[in-house]
């Protein structure tokens, strides 16, 4: 009962006031608009002329060309000959890619099929080929290899905006969300004299701190849900093309990308209550906690760039959730893993819960000078 | 009309003090003794009053009670309940007013009032008639449903009071209850003291202001750097002399000469 009017009271808090409610929604809206503001001028309107060579036959050739339809563009087949003087036009820019299937690749698909795709990576019309081809080949089920090479060195390969950046990004977003509500309710609450209130109550102090962090990651999760579909509404517009005649990446096979994130949720809010538990004020709880955000950002940037990370990433809190992104968006489904975080994050979660509960009775940290 | 409510022994309290502190303070102790081995007993029906200087530990005092500070050493009992070991059950007979303990300006007094009633404890249909009562005794009917923050402070202060009682404490404890405030304001406060003596409960306040004392209270602890320089019933206490008398005289003994 007082766990639920705990509860009760912080949602109160919020959904009377429209201005918390605004300044939750808005980070969806705001980047919506500037997503498809900057898609709309990365890529020009017109209509693409692809020409790539071709070694093999398959019918993820024709489902190639229709979702390359669909996106207005052209796409011209060139019979691979001679693989040096394709490579050759590839760099200058006058070829898009070449695309090497294994001999009968549609018959030996699940027994030594494979497919190599070589493009630039830093042409535009080069990582739009490799992406609609690619996740033409997740489509059909990866029962073959799927190798990609680009014509200039690696240094230069920019990471897949798609795989790499979107989950950090999204993170960010996230940890936005969370910040703003933890900050006000908790440290606001305790640099206003009002937690103590609470706390001359036979209320218990687990209960106090259980309340804050469910309450409050549920409505983080309603910033987070806004940035989400913020993100994925404005995506293809972004990307400069839709695969959504493939039931691919279409706005709703995003959803995939909730659940880690949203698990990820009760952990920040908590991280974020326990410093702001621990400081005297709003100032100074803001000030620790962008320390926090800063190494956050840092450390998954860096597994944007490095691919293949390793099972111990999903130990460590919200990099477990970035990596499962990552791996979702690459097609892959990753659910051990994501379940092993996720279940890591709820751990860790009811960890600083407890912390929170025993530091609300310390008379330090509480009414200290 | 002897029954014993609360009893303090030997209570001790002692605060590190950090460098910034110990600047401040201008010493070079690392240590604080704020109460050094108070006893005293509050009875059902009077007003308690602690008298002291600014320091001499009236807030620690009345945290302990209300289980906010751990003693470090001795303890109180409040109704028999244990200040150290049944915190949960003192919390529940005793309300605690300060002017530090504030109410969220986002709620009205309404919800603040269900809010504190469930923290209490206390079913839904105790809470609404305990609602009725207190906010048609006490006249906060008319602003139940303003927000805390568009409050006058004088009606900031009688939701404040009412909230502290929503679970109908034997006893209420009160840092300095006029504070502050403006003589309309103080006046409510002195009444709703003595209404809540007239119901029969047991008050504890502090305060510096002698005629504070002089005007409610029943019994009085002169507490000095921490200690009980003086205990009784006002007419006992003061014999001939005014309180303000009384309390230099005890003073001048104990310290020597005022600063
Ligand atoms: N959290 C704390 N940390 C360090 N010292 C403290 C702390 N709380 C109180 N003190 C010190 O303990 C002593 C007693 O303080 P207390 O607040 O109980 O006095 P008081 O009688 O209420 O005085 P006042 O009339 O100023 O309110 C003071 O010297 C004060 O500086
Ligand atoms: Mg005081």
């Amino acid at each position: 009962m007082k766990l639920l009017g705990l509860m009760k009271k912080e949602f109160h808090r919020f959904f009377h006031d429209p201005r918390l409610v605004i300044s939750m929604l808005l980070p969806g809206v705001f980047i919506f608009v500037l997503y498809t503001f900057m898609g709309s001028v990365l890529h020009s309107e017109e209509a693409r002329e692809l020409r790539v060579y071709r070694a093999g036959e398959s019918v993820c050739t024709t489902v190639i060309e229709q979702v390359i339809a669909e996106n207005g563009d052209k796409i011209e087949w060139l019979l691979l000959e001679n693989e040096e003087e394709a490579r050759a036009e590839v760099e200058e820019g006058t070829a898009t890619a070449i695309l090497k299937f294994t001999e009968n690749f549609d018959s030996s698909l699940g027994n030594g099929a494979g497919v190599n795709i070589i493009y630039d990576s830093a042409s535009e019309d080069g990582s739009y080929f490799y992406a609609i081809a690619t996740s033409v080949f997740h489509k059909v089920g990866m029962l073959f290899d799927v190798t990609a090479e680009t014509v200039k060195d690696s240094s230069q390969m920019g990471v897949d905006l798609m795989t790499g950046l979107l989950p950090f990004v999204f993170v960010c977003f996230v940890f936005t969300a969370c910040m703003s509500v933890t900050l006000e309710s908790v440290a606001g609450e305790k640099e206003r004299g009002t937690l103590a209130t609470v706390l001359v109550t036979s209320a218990k102090r687990s209960d106090v701190a259980l309340g804050k962090v469910l309450a409050l990651s549920c409505i983080s999760m309603i910033g987070a849900l806004s940035s989400f579909l913020g993100l994925a509404g404005s995506m293809p517009k972004l990307m400069g093309f839709s695969l959504e005649f493939l039931g691919g990446y279409s706005a709703w096979s995003y959803l995939l990308l909730l659940p880690p994130i949203l698990c990820a949720v009760p952990l920040i809010v908590a991280a974020i209550a326990t410093v702001s538990t621990l400081s005297r004020s709003v100032k100074e709880a803001s000030a620790y906690t962008s320390v926090f955000m800063v190494v956050m950002m840092v450390v998954s940037l860096v597994t944007a760039f490095v691919p293949h990370i390793g099972d111990w990433v999903v130990a460590i809190p919200v990099l477990n959730a970035i990596v499962g992104m990552q791996g979702i968006l690459a097609g892959e489904l990753p659910v051990w893993q994501c379940l092993v975080g996720a279940g890591l994050n709820v751990l860790y979660t009811a960890v600083l819960v407890l912390l929170i509960a025993k530091m609300l009775t310390s008379e330090r940290i509480m009414f200290g000078r | 009309m002897e029954e014993v409510i609360v009893r303090a022994e030997e209570l001790c309290k002692t605060f590190p003090l950090s460098r910034k502190q110990r600047r401040l303070e201008k010493t070079t102790a690392k240590k604080k003794v704020a109460v050094d081995g108070l006893s005293f007993t509050a009875k059902r029906g009077e007003i308690y009053g602690l008298l002291g200087p600014n320091g001499a530990g009236k807030t620690t005092t009345l945290r302990m009670l209300s289980t906010l500070l751990e003693p470090d050493s001795g303890d109180a009992t409040v109704l028999g309940h244990s200040i150290r070991k049944e915190k949960a059950a003192v919390r529940d007979c005793l309300g605690f007013m300060t002017s530090e303990l504030k109410l969220e300006k986002f709620f009205t007094p309404d919800y603040l009032f269900d809010f504190f009633g469930t923290m209490h404890g206390m079913e839904k249909d105790r809470i609404a008639e305990r609602k009725r009562e207190l906010f048609s005794r006490f006249g906060v009917n008319s602003f139940a449903g303003v927000k805390v923050g568009d409050l006058s402070t004088g009606m900031l202060q009688k939701v404040s009071l009412v909230i502290a009682i929503v679970h109908d404490p034997d006893v209420v404890v009160f840092d300095e209850p006029t504070n502050g405030l403006d003589v309309l304001t103080a006046r409510v406060v002195t009444d709703f003291l003595e209404e809540l003596r007239a119901m029969g409960k047991s008050i504890i306040l502090s305060t510096h202001i002698f005629s504070l004392v002089e005007k409610l209270c029943d019994r009085v602890g002169i507490i000095i750097d921490g200690r009980m320089a003086a205990e009784g019933a006002l007419g006992e206490l003061c014999g001939e002399l005014s309180l303000e008398e009384r309390f230099f005289k005890i003073y001048r003994d104990l310290k020597g000469d005022i600063l």
